[in-house]
């Protein structure tokens, strides 16, 4: 380790003592409004989109993954293409990104990591957490995801294969958990509110008692 | 050459597999203006003026230092003003000059003409 290497979640002083705003964030402003008055992009561009990354949480992706374990067409679909089973289900890919959704079964369990960056499947989980973003889940989700998993509480069995999927910029996952047993009566709000952003990184899984972190 | 090898052998971002400290589960809501920042990378990657794999490769064209010394959306700032340069969609003397004009407007906005160049 460097006196560099450590990896930064806080925003730094981007607001500064006397209220100003911080260089970067300066920064930002400074190059939005150029591309805005130069004609590249427009304000109302911005707005909109804030407003589409607000729109897009980890609740999105529990309805999917309620479908699919309520709905076999579905499910089969969702697993063949990702993507073109969320558009059926009305949600959006903003972003020029394909979706591969990965089934947790008795015999797999699955994990998401972007060892490069940051890449997740925003358009239906929103942004990742910050841990995502980090250094040590990056480097050793890869090369120990049963140490790893084992941090977050979850101890997978050794006859249960462990496989990690590395993110790419134009390749996103989602993880489909197992379905808790127990739930066959539950109504679909009440499942909803058992698969957390986390069960869907696959770095838990569902439970009854699910909260999220 | 132990030393040395891995400097070549991986770049900034290239850290998978290597080992690495315990995960801390931190997390914390974007600040409004790393939001703005999101979603101007969005905005630029519609109109095709900055993909997300260029906006990665920047990120690691700054190196492991400054890597290190930003912020997540303060790296993503810096990047998109470097692309755009390198793209000649704008300016580094016009950014200089937006950046003052910011600070100016926004000293006067909190009523305080004390505002001092960066």
């Amino acid at each position: 380790m460097t006196e560099h290497d450590h990896d930064h979640s806080h925003p730094h002083a981007e607001i500064a003592a006397d209220g100003a705003p911080g260089y970067f964030e300066v920064l930002e402003t400074a190059l939005r409004e150029l591309l805005i008055e130069k004609g590249f992009i427009k304000a109302a561009e911005i707005r909109r989109q804030i407003e589409v990354i607000d729109s897009r949480t980890p609740a999105l992706g529990a309805k999917i993954v309620v479908k699919a374990w309520t709905d076999s067409v579905f499910r089969a679909q969702l697993l063949a293409n990702g993507r073109a089973a969320c558009e059926e289900l009305g949600i959006t890919f903003y972003d020029d990104t394909s979706l591969i959704v990965l089934e947790n079964t008795e015999t797999v369990h699955n994990l998401i990591v972007c060892t490069l960056c940051s890449c997740y499947p925003r358009p239906v989980l929103g942004l990742p957490p910050d841990w995502y973003k980090l250094k040590p889940y990056r480097a050793r989700a890869v090369i120990e995801p049963r140490a790893v998993l084992a941090e977050f509480g979850t101890i997978i069995p050794d006859d249960v294969e462990v496989r990690v999927s590395d993110s790419t910029a134009v390749v996103r996952y989602l993880v489909l958990p197992r379905r808790p047993a127990g739930t066959e009566n539950y109504s679909l709000d009440r499942l909803e509110a058992l698969v957390t952003r986390d069960a869907m990184i696959g770095v838990v899984p569902v439970t009854l008692d699910s909260v999220e972190a | 050459m132990d030393l040395v090898q891995p400097v070549v052998q991986r770049l900034p971002n290239d850290i998978g597999g290597i080992v690495g400290d315990p995960v801390v589960r931190i997390d914390r809501p974007l600040e409004p203006w790393e939001k703005r920042c999101h979603a101007l990378a969005d905005v630029l990657d519609f109109h095709k003026i900055i993909n997300t794999e260029e906006k990665r490769r920047g990120v690691e064209s700054l190196g492991s230092a400054m890597i290190g010394a930003l912020g997540y959306y303060e790296r993503w700032a810096v990047v998109f003003a470097n692309l755009l340069f390198q793209k000649g969609v704008l300016t580094p003397e016009e950014v200089a000059l937006k950046m003052a004009g910011i600070d100016a407007r926004s000293s006067a906005e909190r009523g305080d003409d004390a505002g001092e160049p960066r």
